[in-house]
């Protein structure tokens, strides 16, 4: 029975904006970048196990290089990247193409179009990202000196780490896309100076997603050099935590600015 | 499909502006409007930049007014999603989701309305045999002419079925047996109770779909009444007719005594003659014999732009 007094329910409503959203998001030019982007590390895991391997010091294994891809590639760079790029456009590629008339003009709450625009992003960014993260790991994972069987585990957190890193970055650039006009500088300068705090000793880092987000991570590379910037590892439980109330936060920001905006499309 | 009708009130007029404004910055797009619409058709009528757009979007709670009220099957037009239950919008835009086919494109909006799988399948190919699309469901939006993307417009507009239709520019675009078609499935729609609103800013677009005009100029409401009254008005508005012939001043000549005509001038070239005149239909009668002896080849009225008009209803 449909009820004309009320708006849609949430998650019919959400379902339905996810189902017009998600193949236009899928199928795109940006999809198509941002996933051989993405797809990187599993061409440098095969030359590592092609031509490097051999010539690598034995204590220096597949998990390692694997550690510093899902740290500092993909968690510090490319899966906020890829957040940045999509999720400041949920909304805007809507003004832009002056389609979001035909969503916002349906007995619908602004925040169940939000919310299904925002999973049809979850779910695009995923469907890159976690494959990706799946094949570098086995073919790095099965080099010389690596137990696959005792690192599967990991792997299942290192992709629950992954997912968090496009949640709570997705939901942050989310934010910024229904509050900027031009929110990827701003989300540059974020990512690319901001997020650097991260590496600053005392309480400072605590003030960046990034760091939280490495609280998370396994794999930590491990020596010196680059591996230093981790030196300071917060808590684990309290970093998801932390992360999990940034995300609701954001969100609902995001929601409450959207519900409360009008959107002036030009002719 | 059986539904729970919205909480019984007392009858409200389907649409009412209440004294509302709306402006951009300093920009007034709509000013002080008061007006009801009743069921039937009603057409906007003014010039680009009128504000009939803004006056639409007000009613689609697309934008809120910056001051006054604006309501819509008796609620509150901003801020009241639920009404959409009961409100169809054509928007006046040629934006589309490109990648999606005519079929996805509606069934998409209808589970946005509420329906489930089924019920969005038929009604969408119910209001897509209604605008002659059934051949193109699965075809691409983006493959789609301006006439079809014109059409499937309207289709996702009127597919759940609306009490309130609000249709920016329907007809523009449309080759002429399309456009007769939405005139009819617009009058249709206006004789079943529907209360439709139908933006031009072309006077005979308006004529061919309701008496009932809503006159808009510069963010105010002109006038508001039967077409034919403001015929009446523009009846009395200086008409100019050029005309282009071998010999101009025979024509001339045959209507310089005709109490109605205004002003003369010939053109430089020697071809053209402009008349004013203060009644249009004796001065085409007026006109029939000479124009055949002076070889008139041309004949033109540049006063059928309704900008000329509305200054001239303005400066009334």
């Amino acid at each position: 029975m449909r009820d004309t007094s009320r708006p849609v329910p949430f998650l019919a409503s959400a379902r339905a904006v996810f189902g017009l959203s998600l193949e236009g998001m899928l199928w795109s030019r940006r999809s198509l970048v941002l996933g051989a982007f993405l797809a990187i590390p599993v061409l440098i895991a095969i030359v590592y196990r092609l031509v490097l391997v051999a010539r690598m010091p034995a204590e220096i294994t597949g998990l390692h290089l694997y550690g510093y891809l899902v740290a500092l590639f993909w968690v510090r760079n490319a899966l906020p990247l890829a957040a940045l790029f999509y999720a400041t456009a949920l909304i805007a590629d809507e003004v832009e193409g002056r389609t979001l008339t035909y969503l916002i003009t349906r007995p619908v709450r602004r925040s169940a179009i939000l919310a299904g625009k925002f999973a049809a992003y979850l779910v695009t960014t995923l469907c890159l990202a976690l494959p990706a993260a799946v094949v570098t790991f086995f073919v790095l994972a099965t080099s010389r000196g690596v137990s696959v069987a005792a690192s599967v585990p990991d792997l299942f957190r290192d992709l629950g780490v992954l997912a968090l890193t496009l949640l709570v970055y997705g939901a942050l650039f989310a934010l910024m896309g229904v509050l900027m006009k031009r929110p990827l500088l701003p989300g540059l300068l974020f990512l690319f100076v901001w997020e650097m705090a991260a590496n600053l000793p005392g309480y400072v880092p605590r003030f960046t997603i990034t760091a939280w987000l490495r609280s998370l991570v396994t794999h930590r590379p491990a020596g010196r050099g680059v591996s230093e910037l981790f030196g300071q590892v917060l808590p684990a439980d309290l970093g998801l935590a932390v992360l999990t109330a940034l995300t609701a936060l954001f969100l609902w920001l995001a929601i409450w600015i959207f519900s409360s905006r009008e959107y002036v499309l030009d002719q | 499909m059986s539904e729970v009708p919205a909480a019984a009130a007392a009858p409200a007029m389907p649409i009412e502006f209440v004294r509302a404004s709306r402006w951009y910055g300093p920009v007034i797009a709509l000013n002080d409007v008061t007006t009801t619409l009743p069921p039937g058709v009603t057409g906007l009528l003014g010039p680009n930049g009128a504000g009939k757009s803004t006056f639409l979007k007000l009613a689609a709670g697309q934008l809120a007014p910056s001051q006054g009220e604006v309501r819509i099957l008796g609620r509150p037009a901003w801020g009241s999603p639920e009404v959409f239950h009961r409100v169809g919008l054509c928007p006046e835009p040629d934006a589309f989701w490109e990648g999606l086919n005519g079929m996805q494109f509606l069934t998409g909006l209808l589970r946005l309305t509420g329906y489930d799988d089924a019920e969005c399948e038929r009604r969408a190919l119910q209001a897509l045999e209604t605008v002659a699309l059934v051949d193109a469901k699965d075809r691409k939006i983006g493959g789609y002419s301006k006439g079809m993307r014109q059409r499937i417009k309207i289709a996702q507009a009127i597919a759940h079925e609306p009490e309130v239709l609000l249709l920016d520019e329907p007809v523009s675009g449309l080759d002429p047996v399309n456009r007769r078609r939405v005139i009819d499935l617009i009058k249709r729609l206006g004789r079943e109770g529907r209360t439709v609103v139908v933006s031009s800013h072309i006077l005979y677009e308006i004529e061919a779909l309701t008496r009932r005009v809503l006159l808009i100029h510069n963010g105010r409401v002109l006038a508001e009444g039967d077409v034919r009254e403001i015929r009446d008005l523009l009846d009395e508005h200086p008409h100019t007719v050029a005309l282009r012939a071998k010999s101009p001043r025979l024509v001339a000549r045959a209507l310089v005594d005709q109490p109605h005509v205004l002003s003369m001038t010939f053109g430089a070239d020697g071809e053209w003659l402009t008349v004013q005149t203060a009644k249009p239909d004796e001065l085409y009668g007026a006109l029939h014999e000479p124009a055949i002896a002076a070889g008139v080849t041309e004949m033109y009225s540049p006063d059928e732009d309704l900008e000329s008009v509305f200054r001239y209803l303005v400066a009334r």
